[in-house]
């Protein structure tokens, strides 16, 4: 890829979402718009930056920006990690609201393998703490076609297959003549999907018990991290706890959140993380 | 080092998967059929068997059931390996004993995803 095309479609991931995308890895940009300079006919990247910059199409413009960033996920990724926030984090939340009522936010949720773990796990192994709670569950992803996906709730061959158990798969899915999987409707209605941008104010998301946005900072560049957790952190209510990706931390992007002292991984607000252990 | 039966009447498919399992840190066995597998588990019982279903001589489904009645045949995790990839089939597999499921075709994600599934990694 010629660097006048790259530094173009680097400086519109940067900008539009946060992305820091490094010239070794431009096999990345390639292949994450391949699929729409086919659809558009493009014979080469530098056909699509001379047409985005061309045309002032803004709806053109934010679907490149939204293809560029990564969509890979799987059902169960770090599974040790969900199991603990059905075990513990979601019970000690309960306990602490007094309102019967628990809202989760899988913030950059691709394609809502994340949010449906949840839910599944929430429907299999529901701990005794949390029957009769009402826990909502919202996915929310910055491109349109993945938060469509994500709330049809049918995975392919190989996305079923990574992470999901057998017996899971067959007791949660059903397969259509496509050969794609359909999670139940019952479990597809127990998680909401918004198309979000994280770089933008989350107001209109409400307020939340548990955040996880989890291997999502990661490949953002330092100021749009600050401008996310820092936005994410208005969200939480008292006393919530937000999740990063294993090898993701806050050191250094923020001092509105602290290491909770219970669970690794897990941010809470600065000043508050003593208080919940002593409290513990 | 746990050791990995692979079964199938495919040379290409038991090359395909003995190299991802390698990499996974097993010691690979391969059967072209069912008979051959449980031979070779009355010699030595492995830590896991990758069973293809249709096969010539014995089929993964005879094979499976006989193995689980063999002495320590109840040990090995055996993860089907099909194209028989309907929920019949699947039911059919775990009720004769199958401890989980790949639906062929598959990569080394997909391999490495149910293996851990098992506890085997």
């Amino acid at each position: 890829m010629q660097e006048e095309v790259f530094n173009e479609l680097a400086d519109l991931a940067l900008k539009s979402s946060g992305q820091a995308i490094p010239k070794s890895k431009s096999y990345l940009i390639e292949a994450r718009l391949a699929p729409i300079a086919r659809r558009e006919g493009f014979g080469s990247m530098a056909d699509l930056v001379h047409c985005l910059k061309s045309r002032a199409n803004p709806i053109f413009a934010a679907e490149i920006a939204a293809a560029l960033v990564s969509k890979d996920t799987w059902f169960f990724r770090d599974r040790d990690c969900l199991q603990r926030v059905v075990e513990d984090v979601l019970p000690k939340r309960l306990k602490a609201s007094n309102t019967g009522r628990l809202k989760v936010w899988c913030a950059g949720g691709s394609t809502g393998q994340e949010a449906y773990s949840l839910a599944i796990l929430l429907e299999d192994e529901m701990p005794p703490a949390l029957r009769g709670a009402k826990i909502e569950l919202l996915s929310t992803d910055i491109c349109k076609v993945v938060t469509e996906k994500a709330r049809i709730g049918r995975f392919g061959h190989y996305e079923v297959q990574r992470g999901l158990s057998i017996r899971r798969l067959i007791k949660h899915f059903t397969r259509l003549e496509t050969g794609q999987w359909e999670l139940s409707e019952d479990l597809r209605s127990r998680v909401s999907f918004r198309q979000h941008n994280l770089l933008e104010s989350a107001h209109g998301l409400g307020k939340f018990d548990v955040v996880l946005c989890r291997n999502v900072l990661s490949g953002m560049a330092k100021p749009a991290r600050k401008r996310v957790v820092e936005s994410i952190a208005e969200q939480m209510m008292p006393g919530a706890m937000l999740l990063l990706g294993s090898g993701e931390n806050l050191i250094g992007i923020t001092d509105k959140l602290e290491p909770a002292r219970d669970f690794r991984g897990g941010w809470v607000a600065a000043g508050t993380a003593n208080a919940e252990a002593s409290a513990a | 080092m746990k050791t990995c039966l692979i079964v199938d009447d495919s040379r290409v498919v038991r090359k395909v998967a003995a190299r991802i399992v390698r990499d996974l840190r097993f010691d690979v066995m391969e059967a072209g059929d069912g008979a051959q597998a449980m031979r070779m588990c009355r010699e030595k019982m492995p830590d896991a068997v990758l069973l293809d279903w249709n096969m010539p001589v014995m089929n993964g489904l005879d094979f499976l059931r006989s193995l689980r009645r063999e002495e320590g045949g109840a040990r090995p995790l055996v993860v089907f390996c099909s194209i028989e990839n309907d929920a019949e089939h699947i039911n059919e597999a775990l009720r004769c004993g199958a401890d989980e499921f790949i639906m062929k075709p598959f990569d080394a994600d997909i391999l490495e995803s149910k293996f851990a599934e098992v506890g085997l990694v």
